[in-house]
């Protein structure tokens, strides 16, 4: 029976290349993610492993807000069989861009270079701070972007905004930190770098010594409110937090790779089906001559597991390769990642990457194995292999029909019992996969009306090539249906992503709209009160500026609960929910929705609040605001009560309108130039904002997309072998067709639309699911989501799809013109 | 009607001049034609026969431009076959060329009337209503119309492959074996109509077979042999046909 499998092999062996190939990018896929994840956390470690060697014990507060006071290093130092031990300062220190303006939306970090053998600090090119207080260094990154180089000065400010200036001595690479990575890295000597930050002690202490006991001794000086670690264990633990993205990264590609299996057993599947079906008089012979059905299932089920192996073993070097590719082309892009590694295939990889390739190869020759088993002797004797006739069948359509059912109900109930969450979007899901059972079950009985419709125009256009193409396309639903499903996942899953980011896009406009109504934004990094208010003063006697208006807010304490507490100065309407603020005066608060069921609070309650300068005072809540309408703080108070309540603060922000008319250019600079003087205060134009956002949802849409084009790529890899197999099949009707007049371009024509109804079908039935759970995900997932169908994208999928189509077409259609009218004839 | 008088002026239909076929190479070289010169009469029905293996097939085959010959040439009237591209040859079949095959004759997923049209559909022409109709009831198939090929016996099977080649008007129609998979009473039917459209229509007909019954329907027998053209038979009766076989085998 081996022999038998291993011939039918070599007889199939170009059949099964393509179904092969579905395999091999599968696995490969899924092996190079594991290949990427693997590398990215080798490297991760490899590079604190060589910090971490020069630490022997490393104290960390254990509240990570904290701090270590200078005692205890005091403590530390005098300990017998330490050699050396450093306080570790770090805190946020603006640097301030060649534009005399803070550097990006987050404070760069300031960190102690302390000297010694616990220097911990890359210096990848000039020298490190020393002993000089007047020198500084720089990450790389930002010194790029920023275009400041070794010998420039440079300005930073300090925790009360004072500017200090410092000379550039050296640039250093902020390693696996992923925070430096994104606020940007300076380093100061550790004097330098307490006083610009007003830490007021250490975020680590690093020991080095060798004495025997040394973690327990220190240990021992730091007492309980502290976390004492050996130099491997913080390795291990550093290496652990920078590897956190990279592996929710992992997952989310594996997901992909996931989708992509799916489709691939699907095209497995049906090749193995039609690989049987046209198989049944060899079937036959073999039950004729004595073979049990359990050798026939063997021999098909050993056929499937020797291309799995073999496809499966492929696809591991593909994704060694893929992974290799995907760290040159992240190294290229200044990603945080350690992309300078070599990528590695472990064990554990080529476990999994055999396995899932195996399983699923296996997996999906079941079915056609048993179906080859149900062949009875008898056939061999039959002339001619029937076609098979396809019936509906009650069963079929009940079970489907349940499931639909069943699938839109779960779906509705998602979106409509449940609040937009993760619980309502798993609910979607569920009823998403529900529906998409229905769909494969009910598929054969959809290809006949659907390759009708979507065949009508090509049966017009091309005559008889065109008519009998989408007569062939629906000839075999079961066939039809399993080829063009695969086609539909990715199809699906390409609508649904788009249809999420078109109606996030337009949702979040309208909510920019509506709470955003302003051409320019005036703040500091982090949302402190950090305006001047002379900022606002000037602005408002400008004639080129309609309306401005303050936004002021600090935290306090609201009965009981720590909330932002603010006010407003200027032209602006309070979205009211319910209540009103016509009057709104000294005793009174609004409240957002949400920080009102917080705080239990309706309309007409009272509230206490816990004043910086008048004590606490009550008030009474008059109404309640629309927060996805308002940028009004959480807790809003009139404008004389709050400067009484506390002080004379800076405004968080202003929102300035300019007047209709006003050339942007000159409104931005003049606005610019209120804040000229502050390099604290940020000025954001709303097309910046609108601007990044777009290119945020472009971005992630490009990727999606992207990935899940390999799902697409296979399911084309299925249309090209059902239509390769289909025409082995038909090989006589083409030869038929043939000497009664059909010209060679005529067939390949022929078989090009019929891979056109084809793709056209399963971009169809994608494109509705799609749009539908589109709409059911956007529900789930936000609260007031408009609904937007992205159409030229829709109208794109649809068209392409056909088109692949075509292209999967071609190689069958050229064997199938190429061949010989006379030897075609005389075959079967 | 005088349409035998018709048959000896006009030109012949087909006319190949020392035709050669030869298969494989080296050790494995076939000579299946071996320089055949024949010209098939318009408006008669000629049976080609003799031997399995003789070449009858593959005459048949270059004759009706679905094989290129290896040297020689065929004319189908004025136009010679042997210096067509493949588009001009196909165009050529598609006009003036009918068929019937011995079996896998129809499109399974075509009921016959679509079948019996295909040729005329691929050609873009109109079907000729009043000779369809005559075809139809000729062979019978009147009430069988809309079925598939799967719901027709064999015998109806080769009556809608007799009808496809007549509708179109061909200048010539080459069957091979046509009754080769039939039962002898479907088998005369099916000759009996080939007799009839040469008769009543004016067809020209070259049918293969290797059956003295099926070649006695004819009006002239060629025999082959081993790849040559060796002898031929007018009014050939199935005895005649039969003793020239022995002959030829002796
Ligand atoms: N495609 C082919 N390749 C090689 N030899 C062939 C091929 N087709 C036919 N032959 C050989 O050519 C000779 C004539 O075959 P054929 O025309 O089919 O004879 P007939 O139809 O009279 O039985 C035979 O010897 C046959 O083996
Ligand atoms: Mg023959």
């Amino acid at each position: 029976m081996l022999r038998t499998a291993l011939a039918g092999l070599r007889a199939h062996r170009l059949r099964l290349l393509l179904t092969a190939l579905a395999i091999l990018l599968g696995v490969g896929f899924i092996a190079g993610t594991f290949v990427l994840n693997d590398t990215v956390q080798a490297a991760f470690s490899q590079r604190v492993t060589a910090d971490a060697d020069k630490v022997d014990v490393a104290v960390l507060p254990r509240d990570a807000h904290a701090v270590l006071p200078a005692r205890l290093l005091d403590r530390i130092r005098a300990l017998d069989g330490v050699t050396d031990a450093q306080g570790l300062v770090r805190g946020p220190a603006p640097l301030l861009g060649r534009d005399g303006k803070t550097v990006g939306s987050l404070p760069t970090t300031a960190l102690s270079v302390v000297r010694g053998p616990l220097d911990r600090t890359n210096v990848v090119s000039g020298t490190g701070p020393g002993t000089d207080d007047h020198a500084a260094v720089l990450d790389e990154n930002t010194a790029k972007a920023q275009g400041f180089r070794i010998g420039d000065t440079i300005t930073v400010l300090d925790h009360e905004r004072g500017e200090h200036r410092f000379e550039l001595v050296g640039l250093i690479d902020t390693g696996v930190d992923q925070m430096l990575a994104v606020t940007g890295a300076l380093g100061f000597t550790p004097a330098t770098t307490q006083r610009l930050t007003g830490a007021k002690g250490y975020r680590e202490i690093d020991v080095a010594g060798d004495a025997p006991g040394l973690e327990r001794a220190v240990a021992a000086a730091a007492g309980p409110g502290h976390v004492v670690k050996t130099g491997d264990e913080l390795a291990a633990d550093l290496a652990r937090a920078a590897g956190v993205e990279a592996r929710s990264f992992t997952l989310a590609l594996l997901l992909f790779g996931i989708v992509a299996m799916m489709v691939a057993a699907l095209v497995i599947y049906n090749t193995f089906n039609i690989l049987v079906a046209q198989r049944t008089r060899e079937m036959a012979l073999l039950r004729c001559v004595g073979a049990t059905r359990a050798q026939v299932f063997g021999s098909i089920l050993l056929e499937s597991a020797v291309v799995g192996a073999l496809a499966s073993a492929l696809g591991l070097l593909a994704g060694y390769g893929l992974a290799a590719l995907a760290l040159t082309v992240l190294g290229v892009f200044d990603t945080p990642l350690p992309t300078d590694a070599t990528a590695s295939l472990t064990p554990a990889t080529m476990a999994i990457g055999l396995a899932v390739g195996l399983l699923v190869t296996v997996g999906a020759a079941v079915l056609p194995a048993r179906a080859a088993t149900r062949v009875p002797p008898i056939a061999a004797l039959r002339a001619q292999v029937e076609e098979p006739a396809f019936r509906t069948g009650l069963p079929r359509l009940i079970v489907s029909g349940l499931l639909l059912v069943a699938g839109l109900g779960t779906t509705a109930a998602g979106v409509l019992m449940f609040d937009p969450g993760q619980l309502s979007l798993v609910v979607v899901v569920a009823g998403g996969a529900l529906t998409f059972l229905a769909v494969l079950i009910l598929g054969p009985v959809l290809v006949k009306p659907l390759s009708a419709v979507v065949g009508r125009l090509p049966a017009r256009l091309f005559g008889v090539p065109g008519r009998l193409a989408v007569e062939n396309a629906a000839r075999n639903p079961g066939r039809a249906a399993t080829t063009t499903v695969a086609l539909t996942i990715g199809v699906t899953l390409m609508t649904l992503i788009s249809v999420v980011t078109a109606s996030t896009r337009t949702t979040m406009t309208a909510q920019l709209d509506a709470q955003f109504p302003i051409d320019y934004l005036l703040a500091g990094q982090e949302r402190d009160p950090v305006v001047p208010r002379a900022v606002a003063a000037e602005l408002r006697r400008r004639p080129e500026l309609s309306s401005v208006v303050q936004i002021r807010e600090v935290r306090a304490t609201v009965a009981g609960r720590r909330v932002d507490v603010g006010t407003y100065s200027g032209p602006i309407t309070p979205a009211v929910a319910s209540g009103s603020m016509t009057g709104f005066g000294p005793g009174q608060v609004a409240l957002n929705e949400s920080t009102a069921r917080d705080l239990g609070a309706r309309v007409g309650d009272s509230l206490s609040l816990q004043t910086a300068e008048a004590g606490r005072v009550a008030l009474r809540v008059t109404a309640l605001l629309d927060g996805s309408q308002s940028s009004l703080p959480p807790v809003t108070v009139a404008e004389g009560p709050f400067d009484r309540y506390f002080g004379a603060v800076p405004d968080t922000m202003v929102m300035v309108n300019a007047k209709d008319g006003v050339p942007p250019e000159q409104a931005r600079k003049l606005v610019d130039a209120a804040a000229a003087n502050y390099p604290v205060v940020q000025v954001t134009s709303s097309t910046e904002v609108r601007g990044e956002f777009d290119e945020t949802l472009d971005m992630v849409l490009m990727i999606v997309t992207g990935l899940l084009g390999l799902a697409i790529l296979i399911s084309l890899l299925g249309i090209a072998n059902t239509l390769s197999l289909s025409v082995h099949e038909r090989t006589r009707e083409s030869a038929l067709l043939r000497a009664l007049g059909l010209t060679r371009r005529q067939l390949r024509g022929m078989l090009s639309i019929e891979a056109l109804v084809l793709g056209l079908i399963g971009a169809l039935v994608g494109v509705v699911l799609g749009g539908v759970f589109g709409w059911a995900a956007m529900m789930a997932m936000l609260a007031d989501a408009a609904y937007s169908l992205p159409v030229p994208q829709v109208v794109l999928f649809v068209l392409l799809s056909g088109l692949a189509g075509v292209l999967a077409a071609v190689l069958p259609a050229r064997r199938a013109a190429r061949a010989s009218i006379v030897d075609s004839l005389a075959t079967g | 009607m005088t349409l035998t008088d018709n048959r000896h002026q006009a030109p012949p239909a087909v006319v190949a001049t020392d035709l050669t076929k030869v298969y494989g190479q080296g050790d494995a070289v076939v000579h299946a034609l071996r320089g055949v010169n024949v010209a098939f009469a318009t408006g008669a029905f000629t049976a080609i026969m003799g031997p399995s293996g003789s070449g009858k097939s593959t005459l048949m085959h270059c004759l009706a431009g679905l094989d290129a010959a290896t040297s020689g040439t065929v004319h189908v009237g004025d136009v010679e076959l042997t210096a067509l591209d493949d588009r001009r040859l196909t165009r050529l079949r598609r006009e003036r060329i009918g068929f019937v095959f011995q079996s896998f004759n129809l499109l399974p997923t075509l009921t016959a009337e679509q079948n019996i049209r295909l040729p005329l559909e691929i050609a873009s022409r109109q079907a000729d209503q009043p000779l369809f109709d005559r075809v139809i009831d000729t062979v019978g198939l009147r009430n069988r119309l809309s079925h598939r090929p799967a719901e027709l016996s064999g015998g109806q099977q080769q009556r809608v492959a007799v009808a496809r080649a007549l509708i179109s008007k061909p200048q010539v129609i080459f069957a091979d074996e046509p009754t080769g998979n039939l039962d002898s009473r479907s088998g005369a039917e099916i000759l009996s109509f080939l007799r009839t459209s040469v008769r009543e229509l004016g067809q020209t007909i070259v049918m293969v077979t290797h059956d003295p019954v099926a070649a006695s329907y004819a009006d002239r027998v060629v025999f082959l042999r081993d790849g040559e053209l060796v002898t031929e038979l007018a009014t050939p009766t199935p005895q005649s046909v039969l003793d020239t076989l022995v002959k030829l085998e002796a």
